[in-house]
């Protein structure tokens, strides 16, 4: 597409300057149920998203239909977007940082590699499961792939450009044992395919589905309480989501008036790495601006803010690179978070509870947590911690608590780091005492 | 949004390997968006969305591609890629094209897309100060106003003739977020009603000044909540939006995408008792102008009503065409998909658990202590396991018969298959509650329903201690 057709029609139109990015993504993705092929996927996107300032306003568009009348339709769009906008602040369109950290995260290898040896790794992987264990009942797995390309340009002349790839391996187990039904799953998702552990995603995936025969509930009350690792992802993630600026603003966040406060326990610190090599890299934000790593929560204090051009400005300091912009209106975001863990296995962390209870997995979250008070209840599952150890499975119970209050209570993560799909790395962590409901 | 010659061109090049069944989804999607703060517009978009997607089946496996370049060249390309995943002799040949004409259960006069701009972000900014105007702690109301028309046409072939329809669903939601904020913390509150229907539907039907009433008292008066209780209650839960605890327990278990593989804990449960006998439950799609209605769904199967307990008895599920080939049974109406960007399964539409004889003051008046949830903010369910929680938006303590305190944190857990052998009492006041439902194939706007209903014993999780 020749972009400079763009920014002209743009100008001639009335848009005082203006941006444009194309994205280019496609996929596979095969599954496997009970030895066969059930599954076979493949697909191409392209969108183009838009944006320009008319009278100080800003407006955008977005279409997946790219014809001759493309770059017309953006325009038009922009123009009625702009028109309706009644933001007070000025806005105007970035129009470069000074410097880029580009570096090239694209793994040609896994795009080459044939389709026969990906269908082979799972077939290896499907068998693995039903040997695991012989109350496998059903096995489901799947291998995805997924590519993306995108192109940033604006009407100062600004190139920007990405290319990202990789792939994950998805498993998902049934074990029956007379009228018990357990379920589990395990994930692994990189740019390389040796890196694939096939035995250790099994045993993850079965063992994980095995260890809850004869789960029951346990008596509601108060206990130290030790949360897995993806579990303290997806509340770490809520909890930094209060961080960003544009809730902070609105007063819609527990972290108002937080910053350079201590916030949680002095065991807590996270920074945000963009620039770190490895499948969530990336180099510039959705409003061109060069990304950076920082430091979010140090031990315990408030550091900073996630911020966007808009946000940043309102409160009179530079953004930290953390917007994002889906063809409407700008936003703000996270990624390639870092949480710092500690010195202790896992055996070591738990030894020292002695009527404590092990959290594995939650469900509910996403409706079960007051995003705005920090206030959460939710399923969930996992273990009773005995003198120590790991004891009997427990099933539908509810963990509920206060995130701001739950990170005062933290007293220390283990040192079984591993980063999640919600790209937090992360490990085990410790909280003094947390509410469960059971019988 | 191809010709027909080009469409048994695709047909043929992907039925060529061996399929039984090829089948080209075309879209395109003309959305408008409208955000408000406070009163104030600071977003309106439109993202147009557009594609083809193609799936061919052959026995029990499945192929599916999607593309956003509609020309012969692209959708070509995807045929045959898709097509060498199979190594068979040619089953079909299509020759000819005939269309398939459709009921309509949605018949819209006035469209939203036709009202000038400026009347729907007046009534957005209505909305908007009658919140503001409930009590000086709201501190943010957030509104908005999303509307899509979505042109589909869809070619399938079983067979050398292949069928055309075409199909144009309009849909608007309104949406009203409070956030309440005294020295107690922040609390916030939503409605989101919605509809297959005209803007009349928005302005005279929907009482949108008292939902927005609504949506900024419950947010000042969560403030002052108690946190929940929490062990074993009998909870009762009030109509409408209530039934997402049937969605989840009960409505995802009954989808073929899980009965047919022996996923669900209601996989062989035809004619078998799964419920109380109080308890007869549907899913319709054909509901006129509703929220999770349509003329067909996303295969070309006319919608259906669908009956799925009657009177405790399992007597079906929602079947698409794949899943009902496992199953053996014919799919009716309920295979969906979010966008060409999905391949369509079965999926709830409108689903409900039907009206009985109860008052539904009287099953307040008849339950000495518990829980009233007059709301809940969703929930989500294991198919396999039939494990279920559900969050509660607005929940109060029942005492002597009679609702009382607000709590806030409370969550209801359990089993789909437990709670609905617990359901001793079926009230008389069916409604529907709109939401959007996310599953395989993507996120499909779905109404849940229910007359106020009453769980003799079920978990509820909270942070308030024991329920005295």
């Amino acid at each position: 597409m020749n972009f400079d057709k763009f920014f002209a029609l743009a100008a001639s139109k009335g848009i005082s300057e203006s941006q444009i990015k194309v994205s280019k993504s496609s996929s596979m993705a095969i599954k496997l149920f009970r030895h066969e092929i059930e599954n076979f996927s493949v697909s191409d996107s392209q969108n183009v998203i838009a944006a320009g300032i008319v009278n100080g306003k800003f407006g955008s568009s977005l279409t997946e239909k790219l014809d001759k009348d493309t770059f017309e339709f953006l325009v038009d769009r922009i123009l009625r977007s702009a028109s309706l906008n009644e933001k007070q602040e000025e806005a105007d369109i970035f129009k470069g940082s000074e410097k880029y950290h580009k570096r090239n995260v694209y793994n040609p290898a896994l795009e080459d590699a044939p389709a026969e040896e990906k269908l082979a790794i799972i077939k290896a992987v499907e068998d693995k499961a039903y040997a695991a264990d012989s109350r496998v009942a059903e096995v489901e797995v799947s291998y995805s792939e997924h590519s993306s390309e995108s192109c940033f340009y604006n009407s100062f002349g600004l190139k920007l450009k990405q290319k990202s790839n990789y792939f994950y391996v998805a498993l998902s187990v049934v074990l029956r044992d007379g009228d018990q039904t357990k379920t589990n799953w395990a994930i692994f998702l990189d740019q390389d395919l040796g890196k694939l552990d096939q035995d250790a995603l099994v045993k993850e995936a079965v063992e994980g589905a095995a260890k809850k025969f004869g789960a029951d509930s346990i008596a509601s009350k108060k206990y130290p309480t030790v949360i897995n690792r993806e579990v303290m992802a997806n509340l770490i993630d809520y909890f930094l989501s209060s961080a960003v600026a544009d809730e902070v603003q609105r007063h819609s966040s527990m972290l108002e008036g937080k910053l350079g406060q201590k916030i949680a326990s002095s065991k807590l610190t996270i920074e945000e790495k963009p620039l770190t090599k490895n499948v969530f890299f990336s180099y510039f934000d959705g409003e061109g601006v060069a990304t950076q790593n920082k430091v979010v929560v140090k031990n315990g204090v408030l550091k900073t803010y996630f911020y966007n051009r808009e946000t940043a400005k309102k409160d009179g300091v530079e953004s930290t690179g953390n917007g994002t912009w889906g063809g409407g209106r700008v936003g703000t975001g996270f990624g390639n978070i870092f949480v710092k863990p500690g010195k202790q296995s896992f055996d070591e962390l738990i030894s020292g509870i002695k009527d404590g209870v092990y959290i594995t997995d939650v469900a509910g979250l996403g409706t079960g947590m007051n995003a705005v008070s920090g206030d959460f209840s939710c399923q969930a599952e996992g273990f009773h911690i005995v003198d120590g150890k790991l004891a009997e499975p427990l099933t539908l119970i509810t963990l509920s608590g206060n995130l701001l209050k739950m990170l005062k209570d933290l007293k220390g993560f283990a040192n079984d780091v591993k980063m999640t799909l919600d790209s937090i790395s992360i490990a085990s962590a410790y909280i003094k005492s947390m509410n469960i409901g059971g019988k | 949004m191809i010709s027909k010659s080009l469409a048994i061109k695709v047909l043929n090049a992907a039925l060529a390997t061996g399929g039984d069944y090829a089948e080209i989804y075309l879209e395109e999607t003309t959305p408008e968006v409208y955000s408000l703060e406070n009163g104030r517009v600071e977003s309106s978009s439109s993202p147009q969305s557009y594609g083809c997607g193609l799936r061919i089946l052959n026995g029990l496996r499945s192929v599916y591609g999607h593309t956003s370049d509609l020309s012969a060249k692209s959708l070509l390309s995807l045929a045959g890629k898709l097509a060498a995943s199979y190594s068979e002799e040619r089953k079909i040949t299509v020759e000819k094209v005939t269309h398939v004409k459709t009921k309509k259960n949605i018949k819209i006069e006035d469209h939203v897309a036709d009202v000038p701009v400026e009347e729907k972000i007046a009534y957005l900014k209505e909305i908007s100060s009658i919140i503001q105007g409930v009590d000086p702690r709201i501190v943010r109301v957030q509104t908005g106003l999303s509307s899509s028309v979505r042109k589909i046409e869809i070619y399938n072939a079983e067979g050398s003739e292949a069928k055309h329809f075409e199909n144009v669903e309009e849909r608007t939601r309104v949406f009203m977020i409070a956030i309440a904020a005294g020295q107690e913390g922040i609390e916030t509150s939503f409605e989101g009603p919605g509809a297959s229907a005209g803007w009349s539907y928005f302005t005279k039907t929907l009482d949108y000044k008292k939902r927005a009433k609504e949506a900024g008292e419950k947010a000042v008066m969560m403030l002052t909540a108690k946190e929940c209780p929490s062990g074993k209650f009998t909870v009762v839960i009030a109509n409408g939006w209530g039934g997402v605890l049937f969605h989840e327990a009960c409505g995802h278990p009954l989808e073929a995408s899980s009965t047919s593989k022996g996923l669900s804990v209601f996989s062989d449960s035809i004619g078998k008792p799964i419920a109380s006998p109080c308890v007869s439950a549907w899913d319709d799609g054909t509901i006129p102008n509703e929220w999770g209605s349509d003329n067909i769904d996303s295969e070309g199967v006319p919608t259906h009503k669908n009956e799925l307990i009657r009177d405790g008895i399992c007597v079906g599920f929602m079947v698409d065409r794949f899943n009902g080939r496992r199953l053996g049974m014919e799919p009716n109406g309920t295979s969906r998909r979010q966008s060409y960007k999905f391949c369509p399964t079965s999926r709830m539409s409108n689903t409900y658990i039907a009206a009985g004889k109860d008052d539904p003051e009287q099953i307040i008046k008849d339950t000495p202590l518990g829980i009233y949830v007059a709301n809940f903010g969703g929930g989500s369910v294991d198919p396999t396991t039939g494990e279920f929680n559900f969050s509660a938006s607005e929940a109060y303590i029942i005492r002597d018969g009679k609702i009382c305190e607000p709590v806030k944190g409370c969550t209801l857990i359990g089993t789909g298959q437990e709670v609905l052998m617990q359901i001793d009492r079926v009230g008389n006041d069916l409604a529907l509650g709109q939401g959007n439902c996310g599953a395989e194939s993507g996120s499909v706007p779905v109404n849940v329903g229910q007359p106020t209903i009453r769980l003799k014993s079920i978990t509820v999780g909270g942070r308030g201690g024991i329920l005295e």
